[in-house]
């Protein structure tokens, strides 16, 4: 089996607000130990919880029997963390994300902040349907 | 890059105080450093040695078997030993396996440092 | 993490980590639980009690139960309670536990003499949790279930 198989982790929770913060202090041990920087690790923090929430509360939304997984594995560069849900609604992503001036001049949704902080705080970021719902795949380069 | 050592181990002298500093996770990965440390002061002479820690938040089982090592040799060479630093978690630790009882527990080096003088004059 | 008065069905919280044997992962689990029982109120005191139960569970995990095969997986449950959390730690199972070593209280006197030193885990284990109880496992491996009361 190879080393990025092996020395990968899984987390698994309910949806309900506030488990973002257990799974974003649990993936942060998981990257420290995998030797990503300080700096690195707040960012990825606050890319991981914004997309837990999103899990949570768009694509389970908010129904505790259902559960929001985090799969994290290393690649030679980089640590690869998916967020996936059960997918009650199906995710349509925009090709333009709004900036933070259309943010600030009440343009676009407010749920596009959390994406638009995955996007910039990631090394790549994707986000596509799978089988029994989405999954939001992020990369952090070492 | 793996992280599995995560304790920085250094030696230095106060006092006619042999101090080992630990400053990290004191588990499995420690054995070697600090075996060595303690070896080095002994070699050097030292009669009062001090782990000094460093309110360290992980010490483990086989950390406190590597302690128990040290105390063991500690006894058989007539040395003094003590330990500062220790979080209050790890002074209850150290209390119920019964590592208090051969090693002085003290808050701080400082405090540390005057018993061991006190101890010296006597 | 409130617990919604509202919601009418009992629903088990669990938050499942999955870990790879491998020493040095404990800390994750230390991490993870560490989160949710200050999140649940836990005094610091009992959160480092609980830290280094479930560091000796997980280490007890990867190096006996897994023997330190690294794509052997230690499974560990988080369950908050209104009154508690609840935190079960299970190996595959290449090694079962001795029943003896889960309720010997080793003495520092007896170490002085052994070569080996150790063997303190499962009785620190004991001493820091209000609740614990070994078993085997669903897979068929060690399972540890260790409670601690929220006062």
């Amino acid at each position: 089996m190879s080393t990025s198989l092996i020395y990968s982790m899984d987390l698994s929770f309910p949806s309900e607000l506030g488990y973002e913060v257990i799974a974003r202090d649990a993936v942060s041990a998981f990257a420290r130990r995998m030797g990503l920087s300080a700096e690195r690790i707040e960012d990825l923090k606050t890319a991981l919880s914004e997309a837990c929430i999103n899990a949570i509360e768009h694509g389970n939304s908010l129904r505790p029997d259902l559960r929001v997984t985090v799969h994290c594995h290393l690649e030679p560069d980089r640590l690869v963390i998916e967020v996936v849900d059960e997918g009650t609604a199906e995710f349509v992503v925009r090709d333009n994300l709004p900036t933070i001036s259309e943010k600030v001049a009440g343009l676009g949704p407010l749920r596009g902040m959390g994406l638009m902080l995955i996007s910039q705080l990631c090394d790549e970021s994707s986000f596509e349907p799978c089988a029994n719902g989405n999954r939001m795949r992020l990369a952090f380069s070492r | 890059m793996m992280l599995e050592d995560e304790l920085t181990v250094s030696t230095r002298e106060r006092d006619g105080v042999a101090i080992i500093d630990l400053v990290g996770d004191v588990t499995t990965f420690a054995e070697e450093k600090i075996n060595a440390a303690y070896r080095e002061v002994t070699n050097d002479g030292a009669r009062f040695v001090l782990l000094n820690f460093r309110q360290n938040d992980y010490i483990n089982s086989a950390g406190i078997a590597i302690l128990i090592g040290i105390v063991t040799e500690v006894n058989r060479n007539n040395q003094k030993l003590a330990v500062s630093g220790l979080s209050q978690h790890f002074q209850k630790i150290f209390r119920m396996v019964g590592l208090a009882q051969y090693a002085e527990i003290y808050q701080d080096e400082e405090e540390a440092i005057g018993r061991f003088q006190q101890a010296a004059a006597e | 993490m409130s617990d919604e008065t509202s919601q009418p069905e009992r629903l088990e919280k669990v938050i499942e980590l999955r870990l790879p044997s491998k020493l040095g992962y404990e800390r994750v689990a230390m991490d993870t639980a560490s989160s949710l029982a200050r999140r649940m109120g836990f005094p610091d005191d009992r959160v480092d009690s609980l830290k280094t139960a479930i560091s000796e569970a997980v280490t007890n995990a990867i190096e006996h139960g897994n023997q330190q095969d690294a794509a052997m997986k230690v499974v560990v449950l988080l369950t908050a309670l209104e009154d508690g959390l609840i935190v079960s730690v299970a190996d595959q199972g290449r090694k079962p536990l001795a029943q003896v070593s889960t309720t010997n209280s080793p003495k520092i006197e007896e170490a002085f003499e052994r070569d080996d030193k150790g063997g303190w885990g499962i009785w620190l284990i004991r001493e820091l949790m209000d609740e614990v109880e070994f078993s085997t496992a669903p897979s068929g491996g060690n399972q540890v279930r260790m409670v601690i009361h929220l006062e």
